[in-house]
């Protein structure tokens, strides 16, 4: 009884409509639609694009990314500990090499820069990830019968229904008016 | 239209960089075919062959670790030989991947995109290939993790002023980076696998290494730029890889070794080497599987005048180092000079000129560039070339030191060189898996060249035909692309706004 | 170097400068330019001459330093032409002309250089002077380093660079006239082997005219640190002018704020590299500590004086200018972007200043005779720069990937 009442309380959430999502085939009217659709003022959409098309942040409204700041950051991060690093260990131990001083800070350059890169690139990878939200092995925009054509030739473009401006029909109709092709109601 | 007249590079027009693949489909078709289709005999056979050759790699190892480094040809004079210049070979090849996926990325040289996934895992290979010789070489390789400063019962630190400490460092953070890097750029085209998965096996393994990547452009957002900042990283780290490794001959009083130029000269020959290496390899592979349209004659070209250029630098580099010991008046460098042109491995110096200084420069002629078989035996010589460049260097200056009654003359031993030949085994094992089950191309990014991925295509289809007026011409497309930029805005000339909008 | 006088053109235009993709300066401005030009060039030549009253010695080590100043500007305007025509670039056509007019200064550059030969003895002394005849080291390498050798050398490198500098900037504005696709293709041909040359007489142009005034000392980097010198400068300049133009609304339909990013780019590029150059001569040195070699950096160090101007050239050559433009903003900002250029420009001539006066004055004090021998060279650098500006085109009319430039997008 109990599995069967979860079982009933999954089925509803799922029969929730996430949004409306149609495709185009090229990238030029995927484009034109967003520009669309920011102007009608929906800002809860997203298109789902085989590469990235160039331009289409500003087309959709998208603000900058926000990488560059992490990757600053950690890079910063990387440099201090390695300068905590070498000196930490040059004065813990020292050990005389060719006569130079234990705190040989230009001797440690290299190692400096080799920690700021890796730390720097630590940031952009897993920051890239971890703002993007992946991976999430599950995603209601995979449910749209032609999605596997997203990573193919397709031109997907996905309304959301949590946006205010949201309307099975009227935004139904918008897409169909931009040419989108098979558009589907997907649910969460 | 004839291939021919498509692939001319004229000013004012660009040729094509995708051959023969009418839409995005045709080339995910010809990309994920060759990961799709059934294991063919002669990939089989090219595998065992491969195998056969690591067996080698192995047992050569197995043996070195049973008895010690006493198996290698080494001696107290020429302490260092065929190891080292195995290691600095292999690391030199790899930076030819790194350049072609960051350098050229950064300076918008839209062809790497059909040749930087095969030479990305051709950088992660040869890595690998490079860093059997320092782990192996410490001797006791159970020990090897005391080249990192982790506490240990002797409560001593690693020598940090010492440019083999650094190497440590450049090199682990290099194939730390490489591996992202490819991994980030793999990402999109494993999710373009896993949506074309026939078995459940396929869908899941697919579905987990590609993250449930779904092409949202807002993530497309993140990732170009993490990818521009991967770009850009990489680009000073593989810079300073063949810097750090140059240091380690550099910054002694070896003569033949201390020399001020040595770090650039070697990032210019790792490149050369490199480039010469990718090469060789794509000449193979887009026969192989039919990739001929994807990395065209252009493409091979252009590598070709890459191999040119750096071979140039790298006999510049030469001239310069010979130029300085004369001029510097020092009589151990001047007779370390000497000796290499002269002395007893005089003929491995000349080998050296030959292969990489003189025989890249075939390549000013547009017919030899763009020749197939000429290009490949090329670039065979010039990975024969920086092999030798590599040995000149080290052997040369070592067999010959200070004091005349240590001099001696360097023998391999059979196991310098089945471990030299065993490290092959491993790099082409790698790099045939990799042909088999992973894009060697890289799919989005080619689809993103593509005439069509631009999204004013049709606009201006003939943009970049050469008109009368040139002029005329160019204003109304700058007129085009601000009206484009600005959209929904008012039409503003002030740059500053257009700052705001795009600052990031 | 001309932003002063495009700063005096800009004034004097107000609000003509809407004239949006004019192909060439109006002839009011023009005018004004090239008279403010001519201005600098006739203070110059008169500070140059009162430098040159008040010290000879002094001044001539002053004009040496000068000399490089301009000579690298050129030389490294040249570079930008020839790699851009190597590389077949489009995005650079809109950046290609003001460089061109950078190396058009190259016969300009041969003719300034007279002075340092007639200076010869003053100026490379420890090897041209009576004591190299007793001088071990000296003997060795009296076979490259005698005077008639160094003049034949000399001779040879300004008449290549004002060949090149000649064709490369000639066969562009034939370009202009005739529309001719196929003058593209030949620069094309031709940038290779003048490539070639550009490398190895930029080299030892400054192996002779910069390393040997302490004779005893070489390294073989060296070169390559000067070509550093020369592509940051010139690229600075580069920024400026474009910056100028673009501000005062000239050609502002070709060249764009994509433009301004990607010149910031190369520039920042260029700075990582000086430093790259720079550390690593100097780890290389400073880690073997031979004697030999040292003793440059001695020169340069153990003075308090010399030590500061050490410091402010790694801070004012690298870390200052990298933080700055590392930001995407700055790059694409005009004032950003002319700030980095002008630090850059400043710390240019401190770091020619750094090479060749320790030699002559073991305690650092800058002089006004240092200034004369900036002034001189500079002013009639500026004069040409204007007058081509006032004379030609602002960029290659028809150059065949005009097209190609103007939709340059930085993502």
């Amino acid at each position: 009884m109990d599995k069967a009442h979860r079982h009933e309380e999954l089925e509803e959430e799922a029969a929730k409509p996430f949004g409306l999502m149609g495709y185009f085939l090229t990238p030029g009217e995927l484009m034109h639609a967003c520009e669309k659709l920011k102007n009608a003022g929906y800002k809860d959409f997203d298109a789902q694009t085989p590469f990235p098309v160039h331009g289409l942040e500003k087309a959709m409204g998208l603000p900058p990314s926000k990488m560059p700041w992490i990757v600053l950051a950690c890079g910063a991060t990387g440099l201090l500990s390695a300068i905590a690093l070498t000196a930490f260990v040059s004065l813990d131990y020292p050990l005389v090499i060719s006569g130079k001083p234990a705190f040989s800070y230009q001797a440690y350059i290299p190692v400096m820069f080799e920690l700021t890169v890796l730390f720097s690139a630590f940031g952009a990878f897993f920051g890239m990830w971890g703002i993007n939200r992946l991976p999430m092995f599950y995603h209601p925009s995979m449910k749209h019968p032609s999605f596997p054509r997203a990573t193919d030739d397709a031109f997907f473009v996905t309304v959301e229904a949590k946006d205010p401006k949201y309307d099975a029909s009227k935004t139904r109709k918008l897409l169909e008016e931009l040419g989108a092709r098979e558009i589907v109601e997907v649910t969460e | 239209m004839t291939t021919a007249a498509l692939q001319e590079d004229t000013p004012g027009k660009r040729a094509p960089l995708v051959l023969g693949h009418r839409d995005f489909n045709a080339v995910t078709e010809t990309v994920a075919g060759i990961v799709e289709k059934k294991t063919t005999p002669s990939w089989l056979v090219l595998l065992g062959l491969a195998v056969s050759v690591l067996l080698i790699l192995l047992g050569s190892l197995g043996k070195l670790v049973a008895e010690g480094l006493g198996i290698w040809g080494l001696n107290n004079t020429v302490f260092w030989a065929w190891d080292i210049t195995g290691f600095v070979f292999w690391i030199g090849i790899g930076h030819a991947g790194t350049l072609i996926s960051a350098i050229l990325f950064l300076f918008r040289q839209k062809w790497r995109t059909s040749i930087n996934r095969a030479a990305e895992a051709m950088t992660i290979f040869a890595v690998m290939s490079a860093a059997i010789y320092p782990v192996f070489h410490v001797g006791r390789v159970w020990f090897a993790y005391w080249l990192f400063p982790i506490p240990n019962q002797m409560s001593m630190w690693p020598n940090f002023k010492s440019p083999l400490l650094w190497d440590v460092f450049a090199i682990s953070t290099y194939a730390t980076v490489s591996i992202l890097f490819w991994y980030v750029g793999l990402v999109p085209d494993l999710a373009t696998l896993r949506d074309r998965a026939t078995t459940k096996v396929r869908s899941i393994v697919l579905g987990i290494f590609s993250l449930g990547w779904r092409g949202s452009h807002r993530n497309w957002l993140n990732y170009e730029k993490t990818y521009l900042i991967l770009a850009g990283l990489s680009t000073p780290l593989v810079l300073s890889v063949h810097t750090i490794v140059s240091f380690d001959f550099a910054v002694s009083i070896m003569p033949g070794w201390h020399t001020t130029i040595f770090p650039p000269y070697f990032v210019a020959g790792a490149i050369f080497s490199g480039f010469a290496m990718v090469v060789s390899l794509m000449v193979l592979a887009r026969k192989a599987y039919g990739l001929e349209g994807l990395i065209t004659i252009k493409h091979l070209e252009n590598m070709n005048k890459i191999i040119l250029l750096t071979g140039t630098m790298v006999g510049y580099a030469y001239a310069i180092e010979y130029f300085i010991a004369w001029y510097g008046g020092n009589e151990y460098e001047r007779f370390a000079f000497i000796n290499r042109a002269f002395g007893p491995y005089k003929w491995a110096y000349w080998t050296m000129w030959s292969c990489n200084v003189f025989s890249p420069q075939l390549f000013w002629f547009k017919r030899i560039r763009t020749s197939i078989p000429a290009m490949f035996v090329i670039s065979i010589f010039v990975n024969i070339g920086m092999w030798f460049e590599r040995f000149v260097i080290i052997v040369t200056s070592l067999h010959r030191d200070y004091i005349p009654s240590s001099w001696t003359y360097f023998r391999p031993s059979l196991f310098d060189i089945s471990t030299f030949l065993g490290s092959f085994g491993l790099f082409f094992t790698l790099f045939l898996l990799f042909l088999r089950f992973l894009p060697a191309v890289a799919i989005s990014e080619v689809k993103g060249v593509m005439p069509q991925a631009d999204p004013h295509a049709g606009h201006d289809d003939h943009g970049h035909d050469a008109h009368d007026d040139h002029h005329e011409e160019a204003s109304a497309k700058a007129d085009e692309s601000e009206d484009e930029g600005d959209e929904g805005e008012e039409a503003s000339d002030d740059a500053e706004k257009d700052e705001e909008e795009s600052r990031g | 170097m001309s932003q002063a006088a495009a700063m005096t053109a800009g004034r004097a235009t107000g609000e003509k400068s809407k004239a949006d993709d004019a192909r060439k300066l109006p002839k009011d401005v023009g005018d004004t330019l090239t008279k403010a030009g001519m201005g600098l060039a006739v203070l110059g030549v008169v500070a140059a001459g009162a430098g040159y009253a008040m010290d000879a010695k002094r001044f001539a080590a002053s004009y040496l330093i000068g000399f490089l100043f301009v000579a690298t500007i050129a030389l490294g305007g040249l570079f930008f032409v020839l790699v851009q025509h190597l590389a077949r670039a489009g995005w650079s056509v809109a950046a290609r002309r003001q460089m061109e007019w950078l190396a058009g200064l190259l016969p300009a550059v041969a003719v300034l250089s007279i002075p340092i030969f007639l200076w010869a003895h003053d100026l490379y002394h420890h090897w041209m002077g009576p004591q190299a005849a007793t001088d071990p080291i000296l003997q060795k390498k009296a076979g490259y380093l005698n005077p008639s050798f160094f003049y034949g050398r000399s001779a040879f490198y300004v008449v290549v660079w004002v060949a090149l500098g000649l064709y490369f900037t000639r066969t562009s504005r034939a370009q202009d006239e005739s529309g001719d696709a196929k003058l593209t293709e030949k620069m094309q041909a031709a940038s290779a082997p003048a490539m070639i040359l550009f490398a190895l007489t930029t080299t030892f142009a400054a192996f002779d005219w910069v390393m040997s005034l302490d004779p005893h000392w070489y390294s073989t980097i060296f070169g390559v640190y000067v070509f550093a010198g020369c592509a940051t400068s010139s690229l600075s300049v580069l920024a400026l002018i474009t910056v100028q133009l673009q501000q005062r609304g000239y050609f502002r339909k070709i060249s764009t704020v994509e433009h301004r990013h990607d010149i910031g780019k190369l520039l920042f590029g260029f700075i990582v590299f000086f430093a790259y150059i720079g550390f690593s001569q100097f780890l290389l040195i400073w880690y073997a500590d031979i004697p030999e070699e040292t003793v440059w950096y001695h020169h340069r160090w153990d003075d308090a004086g010399w030590a500061k101007v050490s410091l402010a050239i790694f801070f004012g050559h690298f870390v200052i200018p990298f933080l700055l433009l590392l930001s995407r903003h700055a790059k694409r900002h005009a004032v950003g972007l002319s700030v980095g250029a002008v630090i850059m420009l400043v710390m240019h001539y401190v770091d020619l200043y750094w090479l060749v006066m320790p030699t002559f004055d073991h305690h650092f004090h800058f002089s006004v005779v240092d200034i004369c021998g900036l002034l001189g060279p500079l002013g009639i650098a500026a004069f040409l720069v204007a007058r081509q500006a006032a004379q030609g085109p602002l960029y290659p009319l028809r150059d065949p990937r005009l097209a190609e430039t103007v939709k340059v997008d930085n993502p």
